[in-house]
């Protein structure tokens, strides 16, 4: 029994020493040289052909320099690629390289490397897609290379800057160990003996790097932290000075004087899989599409469910963005009335049946869509999946509760949110809607200013054929201690690191 | 002795093959296609279809199955659907996380159990023995991830004795180690020390009375070795109590893993299940059934240790 005491004295001894070397140490008053950052997901893979843009550009960014980066704008900048060039018919892309980098395993950055780094990047499962336009990648000469395009992509520079250029030593590429560890030429190097993949990684920042003045924290950290409750705690305790964070926390926040950075990453609202009536015949009337739209008070949902953080719109242009115009929110406010009478016109007076499916994810919208549909006649059955099997199966149903990510450019919102065939828009079926197809060709055919008045009469067209039933744009909200900033970037769901700036 | 652990053995091996294989399809059964998950919403039926191809899910599912399984008992689960890595790297990374805390707790559990149990057994009326009572109600019916959040308000984010969250190996750092689990194990071991302490104080008593115990006493024993005694007798049921905890504190370790995200196979079996990362979860299956297997192993042989007669039967 005294050995079982005296066991116990000894760890509590311990315990209470452990605990007096408190390292939850705060940043001081000083510049901030250490930066740790909570965000949502651990990284996806080191590999850029495997890695998502969603939130792994804090760990990404870190390790890897870009061909192209984007500004606060969502603009292409210059990155390893210092400047680039279209031929006539947009369908060459040639771009000069950076000299003098290296990646970490000694070997140079040049012509070569990049086109190994693009021939991966297009073969990639997760990175493919950016490059489906590009028929092939060649070296011009030592520092110069061109990307050949099977058909005009207007989106190309902008996807390449959110995260689809890192370049990778091609040796590492080569001997297929980009899956274990970066070997990269970023800013930063990973310090993988102070880091606890899962928990945390550590990176130290490179004594000499060409784009060094962009990246000011001479350490960085990032963890992955998927319980928002437990991000803001890590806040609380001085463990972060950065995290993604819930937008019910803002009031939390601001008592405790942190800075609040919010943008709209995702739009909200009900997807319509069927707009030509093949799967669900009423679907396939415009006026049952517009009193759907009628019925719905995206304000009030916004307030209620999504707690007031984003923006009231019927659009799926991110609102700001040049192709977004706010005179269209008006196109369907909310009118129940209005909603009832277009029932009726279309012949749907006494509503009709639909099967929705629904998940714990949506779950939070689930009461409203079932009271609001209810209200027009429309009697909802839900069929309920895993959340796995949401994103899988949700498109098979001819309507769905939908949360689509946004993208700062309205080319590749056109292409992504309306043009193309995604899993949540199995069927664009565009060439149904006449008007709408002839735009979509006109937008093929322009660039610049004269693209983006195409694309904003798109924008009018989409909304007008009630396309999809956008109810908001919800943001994403970072928090960060004082003296530190985060520039949120639609598109990324968690900045790159060039996006974390001293305050 | 032999014959009972070979015995032992090889019901834990055809336990193990039993269940795996049974997860085996009924994962694929209830995942089906997994690549809207694994792509996130911009992968379009090409990209699915090219990912289909490259996990070999194009393939008929039993030749899976005994792809997987002759990999699997050479020890290679294969790679993660998520990021491409061995499912035996990823395990041998989280175990270390989740024995810390599980192991911890039923340290702890044990300890501070075994000395409240015997407390209140020696004074089944006293003050102790009533704090007990109402602790064993109160900390039942207060849910895990709210006695967590709790310690973390207090202990974390008020005092800043201990982090809120994050894991450090001890290859890294003793202390650091020490301090990133302690508040998980505590959080786990509170309900499981209320249950040994109930256990052995009801065993204590029952044991306290029988005609043995009076003899001993009767030829002048020291209350200390009426104790030891006492004690040997009543600590059966605890030590079955211990081990079935042990068990459960594995899947209790989910949710503490969660709140001071912790990477431990917990958080992975979460993360896996959400994505429909097969191979993950099949090797956290293989991984929990032998720790099951082993526990009750062990128990077995503690409990031929502690009582000869069990091992008899």
């Amino acid at each position: 029994m005294q050995r079982i005491w005296r066991a116990t004295l000894v760890a509590v001894v311990a315990l209470a020493l452990a605990a007096c070397t408190n390292a939850g140490a705060s940043s001081g008053d000083g510049p901030v040289e250490k930066i740790r950052i909570g965000t949502l997901l651990d990284v996806t893979s080191w590999d850029p052909a495997q890695a998502d843009i969603g939130f792994d550009g804090p760990y990404l960014s870190a390790v890897y320099d870009p061909l192209v980066a984007l500004d606060e704008k969502s603009q292409p900048i210059p990155a390893l690629a210092t400047s680039w060039t279209y031929s006539p018919d947009r369908l060459t892309l040639t771009m000069r390289l950076r000299s003098g980098v290296t990646f970490t395993d000694g070997k140079s950055f040049d012509a070569a490397a990049a086109v190994a780094n693009l021939n991966h990047l297009k073969a990639g499962v997760r990175s493919g897609q950016t490059y489906a336009n590009v028929a092939d990648v060649r070296r011009v000469d030592a520092h110069t290379i061109a990307l050949r395009l099977k058909k005009k992509d207007d989106a190309l520079l902008y996807n390449m800057g959110l995260g689809r250029s890192w370049m990778a030593s091609p040796a590492a590429i080569k001997a297929k160990s980009l899956v274990a560890r970066p070997v990269g030429s970023g800013p930063y190097t990973y310090d993988q003996g102070d880091s606890t993949p899962g928990s945390q990684y550590a990176f130290t920042r490179k004594p000499q790097h060409w784009d060094r003045r962009t990246y000011p924290f001479e350490s960085v950290r990032v963890l992955p932290i998927a319980d928002p409750t437990a991000s803001f705690n890590a806040m609380l305790s001085g463990q972060l000075d950065v995290a993604y964070a819930n937008a019910a926390d803002t009031p939390h926040a601001k008592r405790n004087g942190w800075n609040i950075a919010s943008k709209v990453a995702t739009w909200v609202g009900i997807q319509f899989t069927d707009r030509t009536g093949g799967q669900l015949k009423p679907l396939g009337d415009v006026r049952v599409r517009r009193a759907i739209n009628h019925a719905f008070d995206g304000a009030a949902i916004l307030k209620s469910v999504g707690q007031g953080a984003g923006v009231a719109t019927n659009q799926v242009f991110p609102a700001g963005d040049p192709a977004y115009d706010a005179s269209l929110n008006d196109r369907y406010a909310f009118d129940l009335e209005k909603a009832k009478q277009l029932m009726a016109e279309a012949g749907y007076a006494d509503g009709f049946r639909v099967t929705m499916p629904m998940s714990s994810i949506f779950q939070p919208w689930q009461p409203a869509v079932q009271q609001i549909l209810g209200q027009i006649g429309i009697k909802v059955t839900w069929k309920n999946l895993s959340p796995a099997d949401y994103q899988k199966n949700a498109a098979t149903y001819p309507m769905f509760v939908a949360v689509v990510a946004l993208d700062s450019n309205a080319a590749a919102s056109v292409d992504g949110r309306i043009a193309s065939q995604q899993w949540f828009n199995p069927n664009p079926s565009t060439e149904a809607f006449p008007e709408l197809h002839g735009l979509l060709g006109k937008i093929g055919a322009t660039t610049g200013k004269e693209q983006l008045a195409v694309i904003r009469r798109l924008n009018a067209e989409v909304t007008d054929q009630a396309w999809q039933d956008v109810w908001y744009q919800a943001d994403n909200t970072y928090f960060s201690k004082k003296g530190i900033t985060v520039t949120p970037i639609t598109g990324m769901m968690f900045p790159t690191l060039r996006f974390l700036q001293r305050g | 002795m032999i014959r009972f652990t070979l015995r032992r053995l090889l019901s834990g091996a055809v336990l193990l093959v039993v269940v795996t294989s049974a997860s085996f399809f009924l994962a694929h059964l209830a995942i089906g296609d997994p690549t809207p998950g694994l792509l996130g919403d911009s992968a379009t039926p090409a990209q699915r279809a090219a990912l289909r191809e490259q996990l070999g899910l194009d393939r008929p599912l039993m030749t899976q199955f005994w792809d997987w399984l002759s990999h699997a008992v050479r020890g290679d689960f294969g790679t993660s659907w998520r990021n491409f890595q061995p499912v035996s790297d990823q395990i041998e990374l989280r175990v270390p996380v989740t024995l810390s805390i599980v192991v911890a707790a039923t340290l702890l559990a044990a300890v501070v159990g075994l000395v409240v149990g015997v407390a209140t057994g020696l004074n089944p009326g006293g003050v102790l023995a009533r704090v007990l009572k109402l602790a064993s109600v109160v900390l039942f019916a207060l849910p895990g991830f709210w006695v967590s959040l709790m310690l973390v308000m207090a202990f974390a984010i008020k005092l800043q004795w201990f982090p809120a969250v994050g894991y450090v190996p001890l290859s890294h750092s003793g202390t650091q180690w020490l301090r990133s689990i302690t508040l998980p194990s505590i959080a786990l071991a509170l309900g499981a020390i209320v249950m040994i302490a109930e256990q052995l104080r009801n065993g204590f008593q029952e044991v306290n009375n029988q005609d043995f115990v009076r003899t001993l006493r009767a030829r002048g024993l020291s209350a200390r070795r009426v104790t030891v005694h006492v004690l040997r007798n009543a600590s059966p049921a605890a030590l079955t109590v211990l081990a079935v905890m042990f068990v459960g504190l594995l899947g209790g370790a989910i949710v503490v893993e969660i709140i001071f995200n912790l990477p431990g196979i917990g958080s992975l079996t979460q993360s896996a299940s959400q994505i429909g990362d097969i191979p993950v979860l099949l090797g956290l299956t293989v991984v929990t059934v032998v720790f099951v297997v082993l526990v009750n192993f062990l128990l077995d042989l503690v409990l031929g240790w502690v009582n000869p007669k069990v091992r008899e039967k």
